[in-house]
């Protein structure tokens, strides 16, 4: 069996480096040795790009460089695995699920959404971004259109909070609650405010709000 | 009529946010702003060790000042609305940096306060404000803690909170409950001053504000006063949303005092230290020539912990003082946003550490606490505002050289407790202060003289 670890490790090394066909090359022939693409996507691919993001975190690197080795990992993804999974018949899919995010209405904060939108992209979910000060209507047509499987919201002032309420509200007046379930997240956010609107989950930062979309859908946690 | 040449200069920011080029907003965080910065870094030669934190370096100051005006002029400011850039010319802003006053008196009567332009290094006297920053406050905890920072006489005046509930009810952006909330603020703000006998005394207003709605409903008749401290902001990176002008133009009609912010964002798509001091010169610019206000904040803002007090961003926030102040009129601010809440030593290392990098780089006002990152309710309490004014005061006078010594030996302090997270949020102010008589209750004020004394010992300075 390959070496693992030191695989995520020559991946993450490689997400970081200015060329971007360096990763593509080197997954291309490390997927020629014994290591199989559902493997390589869980034990390789998932675990070097979260440790991309635990650099960000320590501060080792900034947003951009994080947001340009979320590029070079999405193209490995596109190039290489998605078409190798669907020429094996693995049954298992590379999109984990499709989520809708935004900053709610009245709230022109992002850093916190975009960072969660990065972490959830990285992590294999196709993410819908709507930016700031989006009207709940809006939100609730947007996860109709795309046929979302989440609807994340993001909200850093109290002013803004009641329309995270409702869009819940509106959610379950026109009857989509089956639809898709709806996670909030934002510095005053706790999860008794999360129960109190009656959202369906919540996360205290970007690693967490992965981590509950995961759940969300019951799909494994990423060791 | 004529308009003044300041009106149509106004008008005329108005217009580029009509008629700019249209960009893509990704495009502007990585081209625009990240790849612009980072060419800046190397043309300036912006760069510091890393153990120096307050540099005392002239020329990097003031090559930091040209690569923060070239920012400026080469890339300018998004209109979120409109999805535009706004440019200036050379000369455009070298006109609006040339109307700034050198001095600005606010407030009304007896109360009146100064605020100066200062030079690094200069012992004129700063002015100081203390209030919560928009933390929320419960309605019935409004008073009480507004007034203890408005009854500390070393504080010259106020800056409100943000009320979580008006009448009750929740504070919506954008619909009539945030005109009923800033009415409310400012109803509860003239009680306050009554309360300690300061009623000529500025207001840093609206807090309730998060669109242009209360702002504008209360800046009027019975309302808040055009002698108080309004606000109006950027968005990071160099953006500038509808709301914000609108606010402007507004404080341009009815001379209401325009102070204005901005939370440049370390680790975001400014990069690190040094493309934080040269997004911080260029906001300042930025921020006179499109919203015109007379004091300027810059933040700025971590990307994890949302704070200021973080050791590698004191040297671009010092630095970048400097900058302004050795070449223009503007009249900055320095605002500690620590981790640490009321009831820890933390959060009073972390001021410490802001009010001494800062004073000697030439601000004018220095002001806060935005405690525990302003985000956690009633986590604020006028002692550590107090304890922020009498460093800043006893640091006057201060040289450069003198106050990166003093720093040095603040950062150990606090440095490793910033990733405590709940930890150091410390405790609401109904457990630090007595509500009745608005006293700080025995711990925090123990703990408070016990670091006032600590300070004395360890700077060599009179509190
Ligand atoms: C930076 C900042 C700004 C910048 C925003 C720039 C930008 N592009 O986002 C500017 C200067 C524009 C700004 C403006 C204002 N701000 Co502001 N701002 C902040 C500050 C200092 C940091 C926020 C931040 O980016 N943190 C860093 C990120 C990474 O953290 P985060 O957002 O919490 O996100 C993490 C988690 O919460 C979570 N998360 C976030 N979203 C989601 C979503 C989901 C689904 C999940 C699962 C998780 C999740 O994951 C993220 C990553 O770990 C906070 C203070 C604070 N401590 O939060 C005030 C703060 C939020 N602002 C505040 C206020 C009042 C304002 C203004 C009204 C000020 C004014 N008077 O004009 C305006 C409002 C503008 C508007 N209409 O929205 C208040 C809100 C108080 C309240 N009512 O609750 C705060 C708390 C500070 C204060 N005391 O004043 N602000």
């Amino acid at each position: 069996m390959a070496d693992v670890e030191k695989l995520q490790g020559e991946l993450s090394e490689l997400l970081l480096v200015e060329d971007p066909d360096a990763g593509l090359a080197w997954a291309e022939e490390t997927l020629k040795g014994d290591i199989g693409v559902t493997d390589f996507f869980n034990l390789v691919f998932t675990p070097a790009m979260a440790a991309v993001g635990d650099k960000f975190g320590r501060m080792e690197i900034f947003l951009p460089e994080l947001m340009d080795a979320a590029d070079r990992a999405k193209r490995i993804s596109e190039e290489v695995l998605q078409p190798m999974m669907a020429a094996s018949d693995s049954d298992q899919e590379l999109i984990r699920g499709k989520i809708v995010m935004a900053s709610v209405k009245g709230d022109l904060h992002d850093i916190g959404k975009n960072m969660v939108v990065l972490m959830l992209r990285v992590n294999g979910f196709e993410v819908f971004d709507m930016g700031v000060d989006v009207a709940p209507r809006d939100i609730l047509d947007k996860a109709k259109e795309v046929e979302a499987d989440i609807v994340g919201l993001s909200s850093l002032m109290t002013t803004s909070m009641p329309y995270m309420k409702e869009c819940v509200e509106l959610r379950n007046g026109f009857g989509l609650k089956g639809n898709f379930s709806v996670i909030v997240g934002g510095a005053p956010i706790t999860a008794e405010y999360t129960a109190e609107i009656g959202a369906d989950s919540f996360g205290k930062n970007a690693v967490e709000a992965v981590e509950r979309c995961l759940a969300l859908l019951d799909r494994p946690a990423i060791e | 009529m004529k308009n003044s040449p300041i009106y149509d200069y106004m008008l005329s920011v108005l217009d580029k946010a009509e008629h700019g080029p249209v960009v893509d907003e990704n495009d502007w965080d990585f081209n625009y702003i990240n790849r612009t910065i980072k060419d800046l870094v190397k043309k300036y030669d912006i760069q510091w060790d890393a153990e120096v934190m307050v540099p005392a370096d002239d020329d990097l100051a003031d090559r930091l000042f040209e690569a923060g005006m070239e920012l400026a002029r080469e890339v300018g400011v998004y209109c979120l609305d409109t999805k535009r850039q706004m440019k200036w010319s050379q000369e455009e802003l070298d006109y609006i940096l040339s109307t700034a006053p050198k001095e600005e008196v606010l407030g009304l009567g007896e109360d009146k306060v100064t605020v100066r332009h200062r030079l690094p290094d200069e012992d004129s006297p700063i002015t100081t404000i203390g209030g919560p920053y928009g933390t929320p406050v419960a309605e019935e905890l409004f008073v009480p803690i507004m007034v203890s920072y408005a009854q500390e006489s070393i504080l010259d005046y106020i800056d409100n909170a943000t009320l979580v509930s008006t009448h009750g009810r929740p504070i919506k952006a954008g619909s009539p409950w945030e005109a009923v909330g800033c009415w409310q603020e400012a109803q509860l703000s003239f009680e306050v001053l009554e309360r300690v006998g300061r009623q000529g005394m500025p207001i840093g207003c609206a807090e309730d504000s998060p669109s242009a709605i209360g702002e504008l409903a209360t800046t009027t008749y019975g309302g808040f006063r055009l002698t108080d401290w309004h606000h109006a902001s950027f968005i990071s990176e160099l953006k500038v949303a509808y709301a914000e002008l609108t606010k402007s133009i507004h404080y341009q009609h009815t001379g209401a005092f325009s102070h204005n912010f901005y939370n440049t964002i370390y680790g975001g798509y400014v990069g690190g230290a040094e493309g934080l001091a040269v997004a911080i010169v260029a906001g300042v610019i930025l921020m006179k020539a499109t919203l015109n206000g007379t004091t300027f904040n810059p933040g700025p803002s971590h990307a994890h912990l949302s704070c200021n007090t973080f050791p590698a961003m004191i040297p671009s926030l010092s630095l970048g003082f400097q900058a302004i102040s050795r070449n223009t009129k503007l009249m900055t601010s320095s605002f500690p946003r620590p981790v640490g809440g009321p009831c820890t030593k933390t959060l009073l290392y972390e001021s410490a550490a802001m009010a001494v990098a800062t004073v000697p780089a030439g601000i004018s006002i220095l002001e806060g606490i935005q405690s525990a990152a302003g985000r956690i309710t009633n986590h604020v309490t006028g002692l550590e505002a107090k304890f922020l004014a009498q460093v800043g005061r006893a640091s006057v006078g201060l040289t450069r050289s003198e106050a990166n010594e003093l720093v040095q030996h603040i950062i150990p302090l606090y440095a490793d407790q910033q990733n405590l997270g709940e930890a150091i949020q410390g405790v609401p102010f109904e457990e630090a202060y007595d509500v009745e008589t608005i006293q700080p209750l025995p711990e925090w004020q123990g703990m408070y003289e016990e670091t006032c004394r600590e300070m004395e010992a360890l700077l060599g300075l009179t509190l």
